[in-house]
């Protein structure tokens, strides 16, 4: 086994590269790529160098090739090929890349503590579903207001949205970024329902800068429903996706453990 | 019953078998494969509840909450017409069709491919659902017998491609959807559909909008079973040979565009003048992008129809000024009579600044974008706005267009001059520059907000490789080539 330390590490950094290469939707950035490579690169040098036994093994083969007792062919293969590798490796970083610059954005920013809404001030933090909390006991109610807020959705947001809110809606291919998959664990299940009170009242334009404001499809909804008709729609996007929003009583619990 | 009413129903028969024994012989067909699940309509009306009736309404009238909001409409299913079938023109569809149909949804309509989020056995209980919504009782009387047999493709060959071609002049498939296939045909205006809304020929090009799919066999079945309820025909009486219909399935898969969607629009350095013809041989050798588009559906008024899902473009430039081609096919050419012009436009940040751009839709009133308009009525109009509600117009400033319309579709040069004064986005090679694209179809009525719009692209001059780019490899190259032999010639003097 620790004779073959160099070949091993040399097999898990393709892997990795092969992982992140092809194993990553959507593709990452060339710079980022390129970052998590040099950290897997230090990172198996480091491990084989943390014991002295592993790390004599680790250079063995190296040094049968530069002290001549290698092979004839495997000499001139690792020494033809160390400064080849060099060579392409500073060509990836110097060539030209025409794709486009890479914009991280914040996809859940921090929510401002008040914002307008119909002219009055809502403070985000005390914000909950009036809907909710006034028929939590009354299913059928309940049931009811979501069925009101299926209605709403297929008017308005299912064009982006997704029939199955699951983000594919027809129009969602032409926005970037695209529009949220309210089935993935990532969106709404993550979020409480004031956070999604704000974004969906709001909608890009209502974004820090840090989530990219001007680049969000999202429209700002106070500009074509009522207040409850928003509340409905959240009742439904979290009923429609199977998901229940994230409450301060969990938030609780997470802090306990 | 009357005598006349008895004796009019024995000339239907007789017509009726009459065209059944013609048809006969034109058109291989097989019985019908039996349905592999029993109805349960109680869990299908939960199903058609749960997924379908927002648009095709409770009673299936096609008139749920959103089908006002999109284009075309949802399908009223009492009268039982269907599109997508296997059985000859004019009849029902079969269960299998209406399976394949809900699985795969119908491209270039709002109408998903459900087979992504139900399971095989409820999309069965919903075809046994969406029956019951016949009106007329159709599907217990008169259910589809025999379905038409469809062989394995011929492979397409060029031969057969031209053969096809042929045909389609012949049999004046071009009357509708036009010379080139873009849907632009003389008789392609003011068509109706079976439930009275206008319909329009298939663009041949845009092969991902084909309702009934884009394989070769999809072609061949549209055309040789028709499409119920439209303007489509079936062609098996005008086209009796299976052989002629895969050819003609063949030419019409071979207009079918490639789509390259592309982040980055990168605009070629050519040394000579950029040509004025948007047909010359610069242009069609500069490499193209596809921008997809969607309705404006964010700013009041929202428009839920949009008529345009992509355009075209490419870029080249040379050391006095950058052009962009605009590409798009339209099937009228409306130059603001009656109603409204067809107009494209083009946006940029005008001065892209501290890393944040304007608001992708005609900027903001902290960010101002410079919007290059051109109408098939005025010509190029330049604009700057700060938000929708705030569009200045300004001087053309050395912006230059020229475009027009030919065979379905329309090409559009914008130029400037590289170098240009203070107050104009700074275009140069290896500078990203945002851009964003608008299209309005007139025909469609679309003006101001009504129209299909991008969110923001980048333009990118794409300088010519420095020499530098080359030396740093080598150099390094070589530099570890020295390493290697000083290494190799300590450890090779050391006695080992
Ligand atoms: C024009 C397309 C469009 C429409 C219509 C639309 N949205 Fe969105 N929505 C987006 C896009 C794009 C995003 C993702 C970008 C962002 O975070 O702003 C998004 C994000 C969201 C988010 C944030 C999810 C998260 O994880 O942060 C919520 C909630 C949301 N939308 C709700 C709605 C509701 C409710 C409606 C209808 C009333 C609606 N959207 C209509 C495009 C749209
Ligand atoms: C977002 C709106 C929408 C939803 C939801 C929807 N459809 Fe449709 N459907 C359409 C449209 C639009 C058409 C007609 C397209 C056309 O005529 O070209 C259509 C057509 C059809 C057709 C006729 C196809 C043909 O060959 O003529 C069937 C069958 C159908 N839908 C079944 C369903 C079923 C079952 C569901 C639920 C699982 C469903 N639809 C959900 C929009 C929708
Ligand atoms: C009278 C006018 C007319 C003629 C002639 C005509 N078509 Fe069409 N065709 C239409 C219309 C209208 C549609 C669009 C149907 C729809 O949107 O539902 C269409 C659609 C199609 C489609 C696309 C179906 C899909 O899956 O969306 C194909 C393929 C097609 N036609 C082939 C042909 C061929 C081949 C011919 C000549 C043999 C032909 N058509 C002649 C009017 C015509």
């Amino acid at each position: 086994m620790r004779r073959h330390t160099l070949y091993i590490a040399i097999m898990l950094w393709l892997a990795i590269l092969a992982g992140l290469k092809f194993g990553v939707r959507p593709p990452m950035p060339a710079s980022v790529l390129m970052i998590y490579m040099t950290l897997s690169t230090i990172a198996i040098i480091l491990f084989a160098a943390a014991d002295e036994a592993r790390f004599q093994a680790f250079l063995a083969p190296l040094r049968a090739v530069f002290e001549g007792r290698a092979p004839k062919a495997v000499q001139l293969l690792v020494l033809a090929g160390i400064p080849l590798l060099a060579g392409w490796g500073a060509w990836l970083r110097t060539a030209p890349s025409w794709d486009a610059p890479f914009e991280p954005r914040v996809v859940h920013p921090e929510p401002p503590s008040t914002f307008n809404f119909h002219g009055k001030r809502i403070d985000t933090a005390s914000l909950k579903n009036p809907l909710r909390a006034a028929h939590e006991k009354d299913p059928a109610q309940l049931e009811k207001l979501t069925a009101e807020g299926k209605t709403i959705y297929y008017q308005n947001c299912f064009f982006c949205h997704g029939d199955a809110l699951a983000g594919d809606g027809h129009f969602a291919n032409a926005f970037s970024p695209i529009p949220a998959n309210f089935r993935d664990v990532g969106t709404i299940s993550m979020l409480q329902e004031s956070f999604v009170f704000w974004r969906v009242s709001t909608g890009g334009p209502g974004l820090p800068r840090a989530a990219t404001p001007w680049l969000s499809a999202m429209p700002v909804w106070q500009n074509f429903l009522t207040e409850d008709e928003i509340w409905k729609a959240i009742l439904y996007i979290y009923a429609g996706s199977g998901s229940t929003p994230r409450t301060w009583d969990e938030e609780t619990k997470h802090e306990k453990h | 019953m009357k005598s006349t009413d008895f004796l009019g129903m024995i000339c239907a028969l007789a017509f009726c078998a009459s065209a059944l024994a013609a048809d006969a012989p034109k058109l291989k067909t097989e019985p019908v494969k039996p349905t592999p699940v029993a109805a349960d309509l109680d869990a299908g009306k939960k199903l058609y509840q749960r997924w379908c009736a927002q648009c095709h309404g409770n009673e299936g009238k096609g008139d749920g909450p959103a089908a006002d909001f999109v284009y075309p409409r949802p399908r009223d299913f009492t009268l039982a017409i269907f599109k997508v079938r296997t059985t000859p023109s004019g009849q029902l569809p079969t269960d299998h069709d209406l399976f394949h149909i809900i699985s795969e949804g119908l491209p270039g309509t709002s109408m998903p491919a459900w087979k992504k989020f139900i399971p095989e056995n409820e999309r069965w209980q919903l075809v046994h659902y969406v029956k019951t919504f016949d009106s007329l009782g159709l599907f217990k009387e008169e259910p589809a017998k025999e379905q038409v047999v469809i062989d394995a493709a011929p492979k397409m060959t060029p031969e057969l491609i031209a053969k096809g071609k042929e045909l389609y002049q012949q049999k004046k498939c071009w009357q509708c959807h036009g010379p080139t296939g873009r849907g632009d045909g003389p008789s392609s205006a003011g068509m109706k559909d079976e439930w009275g809304f206008p319909i329009r020929p298939v663009n041949f090009t845009k092969s991902w909008r084909f309702r009934g799919g884009d394989r070769i066999e999809d072609i061949y079945r549209t055309f040789t079973t028709g499409f119920n309820g439209t303007p489509m025909p079936s062609f098996v009486d005008a086209i009796p040979a299976a052989e002629d219909r895969w050819a003609l399935a063949a030419f019409v898969k071979s207009l079918a565009r490639p789509q390259k969607n592309a982040q980055v629009l990168k605009a070629g350095n050519i040394a000579g003048e950029i040509p004025a013809d948007p047909y010359a041989k610069e242009w069609e050798a500069a490499e193209f992008a596809d921008f997809p588009l969607a309705g404006q559906i964010i700013l009041e008024p929202r428009w839920f129809k949009p008529v345009h899902d992509v355009i075209t473009a490419r870029a080249l430039y040379n050391d006095k000024e950058i052009a962009i081609l605009l590409e798009w096919d339209d099937g009228t050419n409306n130059t603001g009579i009656g109603k409204p012009a067809d107009e494209v436009a083009l946006q940029m940040p005008v001065q892209a600044s501290d890393g944040v751009k304007p608001y992708f839709i005609l900027g903001d009133d902290k960010h101002a974008v410079d919007v290059w308009r051109w109408s098939a009525k005025d010509g190029l109009q330049r604009y700057t706005a700060e938000g929708a509600s705030k569009q200045t117009p300004r001087e053309a400033g050395g912006v230059v267009a020229q475009g027009g319309y030919k065979e379905g579709q329309y090409r559009v040069i914008l130029r400037r001059p590289l170098r240009v004064g203070a107050g104009e986005t700074a275009i140069e090679p290896g500078r990203f520059v945002p851009i964003a694209f608008q299209l309005r179809d007139g025909d469609n009525g679309e003006e101001g907000l009504k129209m299909s719009l991008s969110t923001w692209y980048y333009l990118l001059p794409q300088p010519a490789t420095p020499l530098t780019v080359v030396l740093w490899p080598l150099g390094i190259g070589f530099l570890t080539l020295g390493g290697e032999f000083w290494l190799l010639r300590r450890m090779r003097r050391r006695p080992s």
